[in-house]
């Protein structure tokens, strides 16, 4: 190695004696050129047609009244979720700035649960409040405030309560993140200059915090083009996205052509907003917060609250309720003797659960998706982690590069990478095993571990490294006793996320599985798509106590350290 | 200067304020008289800021009145008590130009588009930052920020100036260069100006007069030179300046280390005592000599004379003071 003369390049090069580059990044960039690139690539130049280029597809997409609409409805769903997921974000992510830290806890866990909690398992949930015998309905009209049900879910409602409660947490902890970068004296000053609480929201928070709820909004807008779940679940058929219509394309119109077609048209819308995103924002936005602030962070003071602020207390009230509601009431719900949904149930027992555990098809499904996530944690912590070593050491020129490069799985639609593994591995005989999914999985989880062990090498302490191999310890040695300490935090949370990330996956699962190696939340879609009995509702609460147990031990193993 | 001298007197009356168990204001009373510039001045947690943002009316009060010109202020909200604030991080809008930053208040009070742009023109002129108003405030250096800050403050013509720390984050130079402008600008706009400040000398050179604190109470309003000269108990006296606490055979006696005497001069002093040497340092316009008499530390300023230079630590010198140099001190 050759040593260069600045003393960024030596240090450099003393450090990467120990652990070549090439050996981090190879092994996960290997993984990503086979099961990510390879197969996303196949399925698009399909839509460029077999043997001779042609752009018949795309013009049939915009020739076709059918398909236009599709894409219309497709992005006009996922601007009104946007927009409304800023429009309930504003007075939680008041609210989270200005309480005790104690309020502030609590309501971060409101919005972190439902934000791990499966999104499947929340869609049921939301089904079961608002359909047409549901829990809302049965409220509203005991209460005599309608005589009929209305009708919430299959339709534009249902799709916009259902998207914009599992995208809203991506606006609210960035705009939690800028209020509490607000300064306190910024917004006391404007009021000393005679503006009144109206004015300093739309002079002062609006423009301040706007940053971070344009950074949140793309996010969710980007999400939001190639949900598949909710809006086949909870919409109806003038709801039909993107996603779903290339799973309608593949499954029942074997049109693999024009499937191949729709995605490449997601893909470059979401690969854009991407773009545009790391221009303003940059890639580390997406990863953590803003930094901090010397001026005393904004907050309420002994005088108390405007007459503006207590009514944004009451909307961020009705916003929490609205957040943690579906996961609230399904507890009770599972523990109703009646194969009939109501609420609260007539009578409490177990059954739904002893029929969840003792029937061989749920017990199989269960079974089968602990095996697939441990396997998940164990490839994905190994290749996750032996990327974010190789990016840490790497030359800063290539680096932003390779860590897009290594997020993309994140930020690409799910149904793209599921339908494209499909396509590849169909012809392996993989898909009836647990492998092909398995091997979806990795790909999609392997960012998460990437992400929090990347961010605990930057916050490592690289002259400890330099301290233990200079008093005589081996590189291996030095990262046993030195290093692996220092960011097992970040490790252990990455694994966490890889274990939800599989646990709770339904789309590799659809197209990845048969009938003989089904996932649990493929078994429960499968139900909730046909007709809610009450196991499903058991099993929606096994999966979220899982999470939940999945973080408190997360939390534990960082309190501790 | 054209903007009007618009300040009004302000008085305080027994202000109490708690914080769940502790006091941070107890039974404060203060009278400020129109155009006086008025520096709280205390050590940090003594109440100085709470009182200053009770005033402004960012903080609440549990009991007692402010009045601002005979009217009491408490039932009006902070954004229509007409009061300046100048902040200590100076809390300009990070998102507006200088120029909209100062005309911020102005379109709070809905005033005619040529009267805001003439006011502030007339407002950067006057601490002379014409130049950059277009600039955004993270594009200035401090002292620049400090300027905007006042700039903002004063072009709504407020009744009251409060400035909280507002040198605090300035290095010593500019600190320096900036009090001598706030003076110029007080002696020219006239407000009654209420400022916040830990550092002594600050508080010395600005102000007409100055209210210590200390626990959440006024211990003593005096002019700085009369805070100085005839501080009303022990801990005004320790905390303005430094201060020989020594003891005689009628009882102790303040004494500053500026009147304190060495050697053949202290021989001519009213009262004389005997000392031992501890240490004697050299500061350049003299030398600070450390004593100790009766188990008590003494300090000494003394010019460089060939007497002082030659003293050396264990020696036994006299040290006198002059009885008109003793400052009597109400029991505390």
């Amino acid at each position: 190695m050759t040593v260069i003369a600045t003393s960024e390049g030596r240090s450099r090069s003393a450090v990467g004696q120990g652990f070549p580059v090439w050996l981090g990044l190879a092994p996960f960039a290997l993984v990503l050129a086979v099961l990510f690139a390879a197969p996303v690539l196949s399925l698009l130049r399909l839509a460029f047609g077999e043997g001779a280029f042609t752009l018949a597809q795309f013009q049939r997409l915009i020739d076709v009244p059918v398909y236009r609409s599709v894409l219309g409805t497709t992005f006009g769903i996922a601007g009104l979720v946007t927009g409304l997921s800023v429009l309930v974000s504003y007075p939680l992510a008041y609210v989270m700035a200005t309480v005790g830290p104690r309020t502030r806890n609590l309501l971060l866990i409101l919005v972190l649960l439902p934000f791990w909690t499966s999104a499947l398992v929340r869609t049921t949930a939301w089904i079961i409040l608002l359909q047409s015998n549901g829990v809302v309905n049965q409220l509203l009209m005991a209460g005599g405030l309608t005589a009929s049900p209305i009708a919430f879910v299959y339709n534009l409602s249902g799709v916009l309560i259902g998207m914009t409660h599992v995208l809203m947490p991506f606006v609210v902890l960035p705009l939690y993140a800028a209020f509490r970068n607000l300064e306190l004296s910024t917004v006391q000053a404007a009021e000393s200059l005679g503006a009144g609480p109206l004015t300093i929201f739309s002079r002062i928070i609006l423009p301040l915090t706007a940053p971070g709820v344009v950074a949140g909004a793309m996010i969710v807008f980007m999400n939001a083009i190639g949900f598949y779940l909710t809006p086949a679940l909870m919409g109806g058929p003038g709801q039909t996205m993107i996603a779903q219509m290339i799973a309608t394309n593949i499954n029942k119109e074997l049109d693999w052509p024009f499937a191949a077609a729709l995605a490449s048209v997601l893909l470059v819308a979401t690969v854009s907003l991407l773009a545009l995103f790391q221009r303003r924002f940059g890639l580390d936005r997406l990863i953590e917060g803003g930094g901090g602030k010397a001026g005393e962070p904004f907050t309420v003071t002994s005088r108390g609250r405007s007459w503006g602020g207590w009514a944004t207390v009451v909307a961020a009230v009705l916003v929490a309720a609205f957040l943690i509601a579906p996961i609230v009431i399904v507890f009770p719900m599972s523990l109703g003797s009646s194969p009939f949904l109501s609420f609260p149930p007539d009578s409490y027992s177990l059954v739904w659960y002893e029929n969840f555990f003792s029937t061989s098809k749920w017990m199989a499904a269960l079974t089968r998706s602990l095996q697939i996530a441990a396997l998940v944690v164990v490839i994905s912590v190994g290749l996750g982690t032996l990327a974010a070593l190789g990016v840490s050491r790497m030359r800063p020129r290539w680096r932003a590069l390779v860590e897009t490069l290594f997020i993309l799985p994140m930020i690409v639609p799910v149904i793209i990478l599921a339908v494209g593994l499909y396509y590849l591995l169909a012809p392996t005989g993989l898909v009836g095993s647990i492998w092909g999914v398995t091997l979806g999985h990795v790909v999609l989880a392997t960012p998460y571990v990437f992400i929090t062990v990347r961010a605990a090498l930057k916050s490592f302490d690289g002259n400890l490294e330099l301290a233990a191999l200079g008093l005589g310890a081996s590189w291996p040695t030095m990262f046993r006793r030195v290093m692996l300490p220092g960011i097992a935090p970040g490790i252990a949370a990455g694994a966490i996320f890889a274990f939800i990330t599989s646990f709770d996956d339904v789309v590799i699962a659809l197209f990845l599985t048969n009938i003989r190696s089904r996932t649990l939340p493929k078994l429960m879609y499968e139900g909730v798509a046909h007709e809610i009995d009450p196991t499903i509702i058991a099993a929606s609460c096994l999966i979220i106590l899982v999470t939940i147990l999945v973080l408190g031990a997360n939390l534990l193993v960082s309190k501790r350290t | 200067m054209t903007i009007p001298a618009l300040g009004k007197a302000v008085s305080i009356r027994t202000l109490d304020k708690h914080y769940g168990r502790t006091k941070a204001l107890d039974g404060v009373s203060l009278e400020i008289a129109a155009g006086e510039f008025c520096t709280l001045l205390g050590a940090s947690g003594s109440g100085k800021t709470t009182l200053l943002k009770t005033i402004a009316g960012f903080e609440s009060y549990d009991a007692g009145a402010i009045l601002v010109g005979g009217a009491d202020i408490g039932p009006i909200p902070v954004s229509k008590r007409n009061i300046g604030m100048v902040f200590q991080n100076y809390a300009l809008f990070p998102h507006m130009s200088v120029r909209r930053n100062v005309a911020f208040g102005l379109e709070m009070r809905r005033l005619a588009k040529r009267e805001v742009e003439a006011r502030v023109e007339e407002a950067l002129a006057l601490v002379d930052l014409a130049a950059l108003a277009e600039r955004q405030p993270r594009q200035l250096s401090g002292g620049q920020q400090q300027r905007v800050a006042l700039a903002r403050a004063l072009v709504i013509r407020p009744d009251i100036l409060l400035m909280d720390e507002p040198l605090g984050a300035l290095d010593k130079n500019l600190r320096q260069s900036i009090q001598l402008e706030l003076k110029r600008l007080h002696a020219a706009v006239g407000a009654t100006v209420v400022y916040v400040t830990h550092d002594q000398e600050e508080a010395l050179f600005l102000s007409d007069r100055i209210a210590l604190m200390d626990k959440g109470r006024i211990v003593q309003t005096a002019s700085p030179q009369e805070l100085y000269a005839k501080p009303a108990n022990r801990f005004v006296a320790s905390f303005l300046g430094e201060c020989n606490f020594i003891a005689m055979e009628a009882g102790e006696v303040a004494v500053r280390p500026e009147k304190t005497r060495l050697g053949e001069q202290a021989r001519v002093c009213d009262r004389m005592i005997q000392a031992e040497i501890l240490s004697v340092i050299f500061i350049g316009r003299g030398y600070r000599i450390l004593l100790s008499a009766g188990g008590r530390e003494i300090m000494a300023l003394a010019e460089g004379s060939d007497e002082i230079a030659a003293l050396k630590p264990g020696q036994s010198v006299a040290v006198g003071f002059d009885q008109s140099d003793v400052m009597p001190l109400a029991a505390a």
